[in-house]
């Protein structure tokens, strides 16, 4: 990583001597390869007023020309923030484009205080439903003291920081507008923010900075400013940031994490795609955690099928699902004339045409089909389940497949009695449980996942579909499932952002906010809030193993389904079928995201 | 198709001699019109692709009626399908929509995007490939059904372009 930053020579405040530091700054960045180049064109070009803009009227050295750039920027960004920020300066020369940037970003450097204060109050709190984008991070009143306080009290600061973290929280925050300009590289990236630096001693500037956040107008506490190199570096600092947050939440330093979760956002200004939406839906998760904000959404369940219908559309995971458990129902069904499916989420039942087509094209035509469909409760009382249920039975009238149709509602799966269910004995009726993503929040209460599972072995199912996600976000220990969960969504995100259209669709963004409700849950809730319990397919193995279950292996002909399927996809070629002991799991590359098992009694005697 | 007749002039010279023999001749043949003959035309069009069977759409109304009949685009979907489809497919299929849709709106962006990854190498396709189709098919049905004609995109994934 190439150093950059000068605090000793340029002590935070004062850029007043800036200027002359400029000079300076140049031939220490020698060690960079990128910088050598950098230093060549200005080498040529030191002294030479750019000819385009003289014509206008201003007068910038050719040499100054990036910086300049880079300083109008973020002085856009920060106008943009904090309209109210410039009250009081005088710009004597105009067309000395140079002098007048700096005179304005000085001019944020050292602001009255009282400045601040309407700027504190006049924030709004973070809103659940916002986009990332508009993420303002204002804690409430009663922390706002303690801020305010801090940073009229910055040579006191530093004790505040005194934890001996690995993440070298010396780094602190801050999010200043102003950043050192030793980086020359920065006119690669399109913003540029500043960030903690990871070398440099404990150094704190004098006076108290006011900060345009990138994101929304964030106030900042004291920070010393140090540029960014390339958006790898950010990314990689941002994870570190992450990571330190988390850690302090972990420790419930929540002043640390607090400060540490605006640098986050801060540094997400600086990326783009997918590392920036997972980084901002940590962070606000974060924030969420560290300033307690229970419950989390109380969106009602027709959102969250919605959401769940635009992640369906956008990318293959649910599709993949969806196919090699009908592929595994489709094959135990082989030979029966009746047959009943369970399905524990039915949701908008897009799982089913797909089984009714394959069993009318069956060898030896259809059997007669009847499904039970579980689900939450609607608000207003709508019968969302019996609306799904009757376009189900126009299908499969149209297919010419005899179909029936029942619907419940509950709260929670451990609440169904396989009696309520009307199951008839196997010599008459093959049935098949199906659960896509349903069985991780029974985790989040004690015993409810025994107690389904008992339910499910007295429904003497023919095959049991699960299909789950594969991390282990069931951790006891928090850090363990942050960082679990970041390198899996960071996965998610990836891929997401793989088949993506410009501009983004409709589909893709509320993919995303489906995802990011999960990383909140993952994040930031706890106890029976936190349902969002997913665990590896090895756990599931265990656990329905010692339930009295034993693995189906889905066959080769639901793995070439799946390939194929993938196939299909822009981006195909990033996603990766695998085949592990009879299950199939699908992935981004490397990491595996979701698997389908199927399960069937232990069969004891050898009929 | 047109044929003309011409009167034979009284007192034709050696080169109106040809002409006549050979205007004569053309009124002694059968005058041949594939639109007579609509077996062989159906057979040709069997073997257009699909674009091509658009075209041939717009020439006249008789091969307008022909080229849109699902019995061709049926023979166009499962061309390349090593074995023959099940009876009951053809019911399923046409309650769904027919033979075309299926076509345009299924088998040929999947055998367009395997045959362009590796998946299928020759253009040979297998149950496989017809039952994925089928089960996409049908998903759309469904959705369109359910959501009701609002933009139903679960088939739009294959719209996209790829990433090669």
């Amino acid at each position: 990583m190439n150093k950059r930053n000068h605090q000793d020579t340029s002590g935070g405040g004062d850029y007043g001597g800036l200027q002359g530091n400029v000079g300076k700054s140049d031939s220490s960045s020698m060690s960079s390869g990128k910088a050598k180049m950098w230093e060549e064109e200005q080498d040529a070009g030191t002294g030479v007023d750019d000819e385009l803009l003289a014509v206008l009227g201003y007068k910038v050295k050719s040499s100054e020309m990036e910086d300049v750039a880079d300083k109008l920027e973020q002085l856009g960004m920060v106008m943009d923030a904090a309209p109210n920020l410039f009250c009081d300066t005088v710009h004597y020369n105009p067309s000395d484009l140079y002098g007048w940037v700096q005179s304005m970003l000085s001019e944020l450097n050292n602001p009255p205080n009282t400045i601040l204060d309407p700027m504190l109050q006049g924030q709004q709190i973070d809103d659940p439903l916002l986009a990332p984008a508009e993420f303002s991070s204002v804690p409430t009143l009663g922390f706002l003291n303690s801020q305010q306080q801090r940073q009229i009290d910055t040579t006191q600061s530093s004790r505040i920081y005194n934890d001996d973290s690995e993440y070298d929280l010396r780094a602190i925050p801050g999010s200043a507008a102003y950043p050192q300009t030793q980086d020359r590289e920065s006119n690669r990236k399109r913003l540029k923010t500043s960030s903690g630096s990871n070398s440099a001693p404990p150094l704190l500037p004098s006076s108290p900075q006011a900060a345009g956040g990138a994101a929304a107008g964030t106030v900042s506490d004291s920070s010393r400013p140090i540029v960014l190199a390339d958006s790898q570096e950010t990314g990689v600092r941002l994870v570190h940031t992450l990571m330190a947050c988390a850690e302090a939440v972990q420790q419930e330093n929540l002043k640390i994490a607090d400060a540490l979760v605006k640098q986050v956002h801060l540094l997400a200004a600086s990326l783009a795609g997918a590392m920036k939406k997972v980084a901002t839906y940590f962070a606000k998760a974060l924030a969420r955690r560290i300033y307690r904000i229970y419950p989390q959404d109380c969106l009602d369940a027709s959102y969250s099928d919605i959401l769940q219908m635009h992640f369906y559309e956008t990318c293959p995971y649910l599709k993949f699902a969806h196919f090699t458990a009908n592929q595994a129902i489709l094959e135990a069904f082989a030979t029966a004339s009746r047959v009943h499916v369970i399905d524990f989420g039915l949701k908008q039942g897009m799982q089913w045409p797909a089984l009714i087509q394959a069993l009318a094209l069956r060898p030896g035509g259809p059997p007669a089909f009847r499904l039970t469909g579980i689900g939450p409760p609607q608000p207003d009382n709508k019968d969302a389940l019996q609306q799904v249920g009757w376009k189900l039975a126009e299908l499969a009238e149209t297919i010419g497949v005899e179909f029936q149709f029942r619907g419940f509602v509950t709260n929670s799966l451990a609440d169904i009695d396989p009696s309520m269910l009307d199951i008839r004995p196997p010599e008459e009726e093959a049935v098949a449980v199906n659960s896509v993503f349903e069985l991780h929040p029974l985790l989040a209460r004690p015993g409810a996942i025994e107690k389904v599972l008992l339910s499910i072995k007295a429904m003497k199912p023919k095959i049991v579909a699960v299909v789950e996600q594969e991390a282990n976000h069931n951790g006891p220990v928090f850090m363990d499932r942050f960082t679990e969960a970041l390198h899996y969504y960071s996965s998610l995100f990836d891929s997401l952002e793989g088949s993506t259209l410009v501009p983004p669709t409709q589909d893709l963004i509320m993919s995303e906010a489906y995802l990011g409700r999960q990383i909140c849950n993952v994040v930031a809730s706890e106890g029976a809030d936190r349902v969002e319990r997913h665990e590896t397919l090895t756990q599931w193995r265990t656990r329905m193993g010692s339930a009295g279950f034993e693995p189906v292996h889905l066959g080769s002909n639901a793995f070439r389904q799946a390939s194929m399927l993938l196939a299909l996809f822009a981006g195909g070629d990033g996603y990766r079928v695998d085949e592990n002991d009879g299950c199939l799991m699908l992935g981004w590359h490397t990491r595996p995201l979701i698997a389908t098992s199927a399960w069937q009694l232990i069969t004891t005697d050898s009929s | 198709m047109l044929t003309m007749r011409h009167q034979p002039r009284p007192s034709p010279r050696p080169h109106e001699a040809m002409q006549q023999m050979k205007a004569e001749d053309r009124e002694k043949k059968p005058k041949f019109c594939i639109n007579d003959h609509i077996d062989i035309l159906i057979e040709i069009l069997k073997h257009l692709d699909g674009p091509s069977l658009g075209v041939a759409s717009s020439v006249c109304r008789l091969w307008c009626t022909i080229a849109r009949s699902d019995s061709i685009w049926e023979h166009l979907c499962f061309r390349h399908v090593s074995s023959p489809p099940p009876s009951s497919l053809r019911t399923i299929v046409v309650a769904l929509g027919g033979y075309k849709e299926l076509y345009m709106v299924c088998v040929r962006p999947v055998l367009s995007r395997l045959l362009h990854s590796d998946l299928v190498r020759s253009s040979v396709w297998t149950r496989d490939e017809v039952q994925l189709s089928l089960s996409l098919f049908c998903v759309d049905y469904y959705e369109r059904r359910l959501l009701g004609d609002t933009s139903p995109s679960s088939l739009m994934f294959l719209c996209k372009p790829v990433n090669v």
